[in-house]
């Protein structure tokens, strides 16, 4: 039965769990932290340039892109593959200014960036993604409110 | 196997969420009729889904790929019923943090990894029916249980993959990177089913109450 758990033996056991997972996090470098996430960046001129890779730094090769005009989500305008470097240009129609949408993926993993067209326009650069240091605030701030949920839920009761 | 936004198609995406609220309510049921005061088992799940959560972090690169443990053959041997809404939390917090999966995928992921993860835990109830105590039996059917739920959240995922993604992708090129990822994820199972065996042998000596989630 369950009613006779001692419960301090089972956080013990579970934290053990959780504090290697822990510290098997924290002994990756950097670099390697966080999995599988995508990281899309462009440069945009006459042409746009979208380099896609994973966000422990491999280039996506080989990826497939798809590229959306504003208007026609469901219709790609045109597409493509990544080069061997993560790399992708094509040069948007800009009679139709608005969000152009590029979508990269390969094997489930993927990522959509949006990219602002205007007419005759040489805009910005732009890149997603968090650091290191945020990634691993945010993974310990989860990691703390479930612990805190287990804690609360051992509590001794009156 | 964390499926992301953008690339399954609306009906999968549907069908994935009534599939997911469907076991979730059965879920609830099995642990209503269980007679477990979840008090007992809430805080278990908590630290177990803080291990999901932060499994998925680790990368392992197996090239051309990159896997990452899921642990969802471990939760479903320690959660028994309760590992369905444990990974649905979990999911949705990779997904909200880290853009790891999505949340139109939200329904499929929760059953490409929730559904494997019951299934270990029927898997490793086989002790309980033979009535065998000794400790190889236990840690060869954790090693059993953890890697058929690798293996089998691989392969639905494949499958996804293939047969729900929009029409304009190169369907060749995208399978060949999806078998390159399916076996990629053997040496995971591997290694999934090892560690579940060495925590449930740790367990077995020190705290063997803690492999109970049924209240029997």
């Amino acid at each position: 039965m369950l009613s006779n758990y001692r419960q301090g033996w089972h956080f013990l056991i579970a934290a053990g769990l959780i504090i290697a997972t822990i510290v098997i996090v924290l002994i990756i470098p950097a670099g390697d932290l966080a999995a599988h996430g995508v990281i899309l960046e462009y440069t945009q001129n006459s042409s746009v340039e979208i380099t896609a890779r994973y966000d422990y730094g491999e280039p996506m090769s080989g990826a497939q892109v798809a590229v959306f005009a504003p208007g026609s989500p469901s219709e790609p305008w045109l597409t493509g593959t990544c080069d061997d470097s993560g790399k992708f240009s094509f040069v948007p129609d800009t009679q139709i200014p608005g969000l152009w949408e590029v979508q990269v993926r390969q094997a489930g993993h993927g990522d959509i960036i949006r990219i602002q067209i205007s007419e005759g326009s040489a805009g910005p650069s732009g890149a997603g993604g968090f650091t290191t240091a945020q990634k691993i605030i945010m993974a310990a701030a989860v990691i703390w409110g479930l612990v805190g949920t287990a804690l609360f839920f051992t509590r001794r009761r009156a | 196997m964390h499926l992301p936004d953008g690339i399954i198609t609306a009906p999968a995406i549907i069908g994935g969420y009534a599939a997911a609220a469907g076991i979730t309510a059965f879920s609830m049921y099995k642990i209503k009729k269980q007679h477990i005061n979840p008090r007992n088992i809430i805080p278990r799940a908590a630290l177990l889904t803080a291990a999901f959560f932060a499994a998925s972090l680790i990368h392992i690169p197996i090239p051309p790929v990159s896997v990452h443990l899921v642990l969802s053959g471990l939760m479903g041997v320690m959660l028994g019923w309760f590992s369905f809404p444990a990974i649905i939390v979990g999911l949705l917090l990779q997904a909200v943090m880290f853009q790891h999966g999505g949340l139109t995928t939200l329904g499929i992921n929760a059953c490409i990894m929730g559904v494997p993860a019951i299934l270990a835990y029927y898997i490793f109830y086989i002790r309980k029916k033979s009535g065998q105590k000794k400790p190889l039996t236990h840690a060869l059917l954790a090693f059993g249980a953890s890697f058929i739920a690798v293996v089998l959240g691989a392969l639905m995922a494949a499958l996804l993959i293939i047969f729900a993604t929009p029409a304009y992708l190169d369907a060749a090129a995208e399978r060949n990177a999806v078998i390159a990822l399916s076996i990629a994820h053997l040496p995971v199972a591997i290694i999934e089913g090892v560690f579940t065996a060495i925590v449930v042998l740790f367990l077995l000596k020190v705290k063997p109450a803690l492999l109970e989630c049924d209240g029997q």
